[in-house]
């Protein structure tokens, strides 16, 4: 049985269709005065419901997880030594680590005993996962706030020590760098005394990295509710 | 300066004013729309995106035109020149401005005041819907067919409403020339409103309107070429500048009935309560008529846009319903009235 059709009577006043129409058009009128009030308004963010990409760019969380970045200590030497770590932890294996020795006269150029002879990262198998990031115990290896990673040619999205190395120069001078995971215990001990003991900071590094995340997750939240204000 | 010279300046002048008004208005349909659905619209190229007209032209100019196989070649290459041609020369009556003079010489802003250009108006605005139909009609698509048979129907009900809604305006100033019911709204009316006919005729004035919203084509009563139901309606097949000319035909139709409304509901060129030819040069005067004409113009133009995006389209036997049920009464009641009052107070 099909549904039996009813015929709604409506006043003269809406039947007449006129006045209907004269309030349609005050509402569009009132979008139209706000639209146009909205594109003459200065500064990012011009239009009220959308942010125009190329033009206004949202201020991104410290805690974006984009483009790698190999880092380097504040004397300039590379952090990595090669463990391989990060390669173990990746789930989607688009990290090809080849541990080395550095050679003669070259030993200050790397903060640990090891380096990483080659550093590749096949970003059109990254996921952006952030493991290799909690794996590494020297906090070398770390997701920064890069994401126009469109490249030309499949070869050019495979980066490697260089241009890892060349995106932490990058956001270092933007001064965009990742917060350190954790942020008073480490600097108390002495240099020489981490040292010593290689493979245990290594392991205590993780959990306590896991640890300080969510505090500095809260963090990096108010600052961006900050800065969106 | 020989007659003929400035003839012919005039028709350039207003044919190349046509065109760019069309050229604007593309622009303004997409932006202002954008604007009221809180949408950005084409910005990208130029300054608010003003040359995207530009940008458009140059893609029609350049596309393939495509002739589909089984379409009637010769009619299928009319269409659009049978639907562009009248809607620019319905403007050659309308008065788009006083009179300007220069180097002595008296010049009427008018491409030529025909004592019958009433009648000029109302039979080339009609023409264009040959237009709609015979393109429709050679593009062998069952869409097309139905668009340029919806234009024909529409085009029976909508003309009765319209002339009968003009005629009671000739009965109210007593000529057919626009150019004399112009001049016949000066000074005011009953001591405080502006003398203009939608003071004297806000029925019909109301009656014209509907009717020339459906005698454009526009929304709500776009039904010929209503995208959602028709594709593109009587256009669809057409492709390149072909499409170009039809679509640039709606918006200097959509110019022309502007300038109707102007010229005969609204004054023309007058400025309420103030004359302007009492303080201004012959030329300078002449400039500022043709602009007041133009303001007044162009905010008709963009009521069009405007009642665009707030009005739904309506359904095909509600719009035959408005045409036959209501418009054509009320035309009637209003013509009888305006007799009536004419007959009293001459």
């Amino acid at each position: 049985m099909p549904k039996p059709v009813v015929k709604k009577e409506y006043p003269l006043s809406v039947r007449i269709y006129l006045w209907e129409i004269i309030k349609g058009l005050g509402i569009t009128w009132r979008h139209f005065v706000k639209n146009i009030r909205y594109s003459f308004r200065k500064g990012p963010h011009t239009v009220p419901t959308t942010w125009q990409y190329p033009e206004d760019r949202r201020p991104i969380s410290p805690n974006f997880r984009g483009a790698h970045m190999l880092q380097l200590n504040e004397k300039g030497q590379e952090l990595c030594v090669g463990c391989g770590m990060c390669a173990k932890a990746c789930p989607a294996k688009c990290i090809t680590v080849k541990r080395g020795k550095p050679a003669d006269g070259e030993e200050d150029r790397y903060a640990g005993k090891t380096m990483c002879e080659e550093f590749t990262i096949d970003m059109l198998r990254c996921i952006f996962c952030g493991f290799c990031e909690e794996a590494c115990p020297k906090n070398a290896i770390v997701l920064g706030q890069g994401h126009e990673l469109a490249e030309y040619t499949m070869e050019a999205c495979i980066y490697d020590k260089a241009k890892l190395i060349a995106n932490f120069e990058e956001a270092k001078a933007a001064g965009k760098l990742k917060p350190k995971p954790k942020k008073v215990p480490v600097e108390a001990p002495p240099k020489a005394e981490a040292k010593k003991p290689a493979a245990k900071p290594a392991a205590k590094a993780a959990p306590k990295a896991d640890k300080a995340k969510p505090a500095e997750k809260a963090d990096a939240k108010k600052e961006g509710e900050d800065s969106k204000e | 300066m020989e007659d003929w010279i400035i003839d012919l300046i005039k028709v350039v002048f207003i044919w190349v004013w046509c065109l760019l008004i069309a050229v604007v208005m593309t622009w303004v349909e997409r932006r202002a729309s954008a604007m009221m659905q809180d949408r950005l619209g084409p910005n990208r190229a130029g300054p608010f995106g003003l040359l995207q007209p530009l940008a458009d032209g140059i893609k029609l100019f350049t596309k393939e035109e495509i002739i589909p196989e089984k379409a009637k070649k010769i009619l299928y290459i009319l269409g659009p020149a049978l639907f562009a041609i009248p809607a620019f020369s319905a403007y050659a009556v309308v008065p788009f401005g006083d009179k300007i003079v220069i180097g002595g010489k008296e010049i009427i802003l008018q491409v030529s005041d025909v004592n019958i250009g009433f009648l000029y108006v109302l039979a080339v605005g009609s023409m264009g819907v040959y237009g709609m139909v015979v393109g429709g009609w050679a593009s062998n698509n069952k869409y097309s067919i139905l668009g340029g048979l919806r234009s024909t129907a529409q085009l029976i009900s909508y003309e009765v409403p319209m002339g009968l809604a003009l005629l009671a305006v000739v009965l109210l100033y007593g000529t057919f020339s626009m150019r004399e019911m112009v001049l016949a709204q000066q000074g005011t009316f009953l001591g405080f409103l502006p003398n203009w006919g939608i003071f004297k005729q806000p029925l019909g004035f109301l009656m014209f309107i509907v009717a020339a919203y459906a005698e454009a084509a526009r929304v709500p009563f776009d039904l010929p070429e209503a995208e959602s139901e028709l594709v593109n309606g009587y256009h669809t097949e057409y492709g390149s500048m072909r499409l170009g000319l039809y679509l640039f035909g709606e918006y200097v139709n959509l110019g022309t009935l502007s300038g109707i409304m102007v010229s005969i509901y609204f004054g023309g060129w007058q400025l309420p309560y103030i004359d302007m030819s009492a303080f201004l040069g012959p030329v300078s005067y002449g400039i500022a008529s043709f602009l007041v004409f133009f303001l007044k113009q162009a905010f008709f133009l963009f009521l069009f846009v405007w009642v665009r995006w707030t009005v739904p389209r309506f359904r095909y036997d509600q719009l035959m319903g408005l045409g036959w049920k209501s418009l054509i009464p009320l035309c009637l009641v209003n013509f009888f009235i305006t007799a009536l009052l004419v007959q009293l107070t001459v």
